[in-house]
């Protein structure tokens, strides 16, 4: 491991222009340039990311779908997926993420992209999780998504990478995928994300990161920012524990300057307000929530020492 | 680079509490004839197992048969495998159930139910009763609604755990048979529903340790073991 030094990494975030014109004003807080807000469906200004690779710009909250769009064939409970999709569409996200692991989730995504009529509007990610025929298992979640090609692929915890990760290589330069990425969960096999973030040419790579689980601020983070790698951000509520252990605390007074109305949104401007992250994957049954987390995507952000100050305080609720 | 073993049993987990028991709610709402007939079907099993004399022993493998055979189709296939990418690897277990009732109703194998009065057959009572009247109400207990009850018949871990108790109220060397699936549904169930943190996940596992500890007693005893003899066959108690 190098010894890429963290503090020198963020101080020399006044790069971080490169990252869609994140940009340090004053004392307390990041001022943005706010993307154009869409006026034919008057969609709020949401802060867009950069995708390093291609210069794209993608909104800076997305959504997740581990466990919360798993419900089968239950139709009522589809609905209300699809009713999630449709607040995070109209609040500005793009990015859903999913995965063959997560039972029926990809199916009540394709169902809930036919329901609203999504399928351009989506910034598709999925994965693929096999150690045998990944070609066969992403055909399938094509079809079960409904899409003819996806934004982005990944090798799901780094399951089946020898033979997944050329895979989806040849995907892209034959043109059928135009991302990819490589995941891990929990901080699990760090040594091993790090060799394939040097050695490969990702677009990509999923991480887990949140104020408690902040090990990969040391060095993930960096080497991504460095190797000009997009970074989403699982597990951004620790499966939810987080706001639950938060729930009835108030929130800090240096919080006000971020017009944060819960936990939740504070957890994700922190996230966010990291150069190196491109967009955080939040899962919820609750269309409420899905508004309230990409809310998190607009207005002022924390600086360093905010950022510091928000870890902090969560560090010793939790 | 490892894999497969980096997996801890909460990632496994990829269902809600909230989804699983909505599972039972649209089934015994949209199935209710069949699910009430499934559980009337294990009370009049439970009835016959529980007399002296082995008689009904062919009517008892009939209906345990079929309420495994709904259980497997009708619960695991139709409503539990959409979420659970394991039940496919899961149902062939409870087609070898179904088959291995099966066989015994049809061949005179040396295996009979029949109240013998000791140890083994009050804890086989104990898992039965449970099954059939007890179970239905742990969802209440923990706050869910009525329409969500488990059921004996057509809910994996009641019937699996009334079949336990079945097995351990039958003798003859062949019961051995019987109960390898239900054990394996009941040791997977309890890793299930302790992720979910529910209580019951206990019940399933003492289920378990439980039905070893009678199997190994009725080894000792001879219930596994010595050949019935025609007096046994009349009053098994005798």
């Amino acid at each position: 491991m190098s010894d890429f030094d963290r503090r020198k990494f963020l101080k020399s975030t006044g790069a971080v222009a490169a990252l869609g014109g994140l940009g340090v004003f004053g004392l307390g807080t990041n001022r943005h340039a706010f993307a154009q807000s869409d006026a034919a469906t008057d969609q709020p200004e949401v802060i867009q990311k950069t995708i390093p690779s291609t210069g794209e710009t993608i909104p800076a909250v997305g959504l997740g779908s581990w466990i919360t769009f798993n419900v089968g064939n239950d139709i009522e409970l589809r609905k209300q997926c699809a009713d999630v999709m449709s607040a995070f569409f109209r609040s500005g996200g793009r990015m859903i993420d999913s995965s063959p692991m997560y039972g029926s989730a990809q199916d009540v995504i394709g169902y809930g992209l036919d329901a609203l009529g999504a399928h351009k509007k989506v910034f598709s990610t999925d994965k693929v999780w096999t150690s045998g025929d990944g070609a066969s298992q992403i055909k399938e979640t094509s079809e079960r998504w409904k899409v003819q090609q996806f934004d982005l692929l990944q090798v799901h915890n780094l399951l089946g990478i020898n033979e997944n990760l050329p895979l989806l290589f040849r995907m892209k330069d034959a043109g059928q995928l135009r991302y990819v990425g490589v995941t891990t969960s929990h901080g699990r096999r760090t040594e091993d994300l790090i060799a394939v973030m040097k050695n490969e040419r990702l677009d990509f790579v999923q991480v887990t990161y949140n104020p408690v689980d902040r090990k990969v601020e040391d060095y993930l983070l960096p080497l991504a920012y460095d190797r000009g790698i997009a970074v989403i951000i699982n597990r951004p509520f620790r499966g939810g524990s987080l706001p639950e252990r938060l729930e009835g605390e108030p929130l800090p007074e240096f919080a006000r300057e971020l017009e944060v109305k819960s936990w939740a949104q504070l957890i994700l401007k922190y996230l966010i307000s990291h150069p190196a992250v491109t967009c955080p994957i939040p899962a919820t049954t609750k269309p409420a929530h899905a508004m309230e987390n990409m809310a998190a995507a607009t207005g002022a952000l924390p600086d360093e020492k905010m950022r510091e100050q928000i870890a902090a305080v969560i560090g010793v609720l939790v | 680079m490892s894999e497969w073993w980096d997996y801890g049993l909460a990632d496994l987990l990829l269902f809600s509490p909230r989804v699983y028991y909505r599972l039972f709610e649209i089934m015994n709402t949209t199935w209710w004839l069949v699910v009430v007939s499934a559980l009337v079907a294990g009370v009049i099993a439970s009835g016959l197992a529980l007399r002296h004399g082995f008689r009904g022993n062919r009517v008892i493998l009939v209906l345990l048969a079929l309420v495994w055979a709904w259980c497997g189709y009708g619960f695991l296939w139709q409503y539990y495998s959409p979420i659970n990418w394991a039940i496919p690897y899961l149902l062939p277990g409870f087609a070898l159930q179904v088959v291995l009732f099966a066989i015994f109703a049809a061949r005179p194998l040396p295996l009979r139910f029949g109240w013998r009065g000791d140890f083994s057959s009050y804890v086989g009572l104990t898992l039965v009763a449970f099954a059939l009247i007890a179970f239905p109400f742990v969802g209440l207990i923990e706050g869910r609604d009525l329409l969500q009850a488990e059921l004996f018949g057509s809910a994996a871990d009641p019937t699996a755990l009334g079949t336990l108790g079945f097995v351990l109220l039958s003798r003859g060397t062949w019961r051995w048979a019987l109960l390898p699936v239900p054990l394996l549904w009941c040791v997977i169930s309890a890793g299930t529903l302790w992720v979910m943190d529910q209580q019951v996940a206990f019940v399933m596992l003492a289920a378990v340790w439980v039905t070893v500890f009678c199997g190994w007693l009725d080894l000792k005893n001879g219930v596994t073991t010595k050949r019935l003899t025609e007096a046994e066959i009349k009053d098994p108690a005798s």
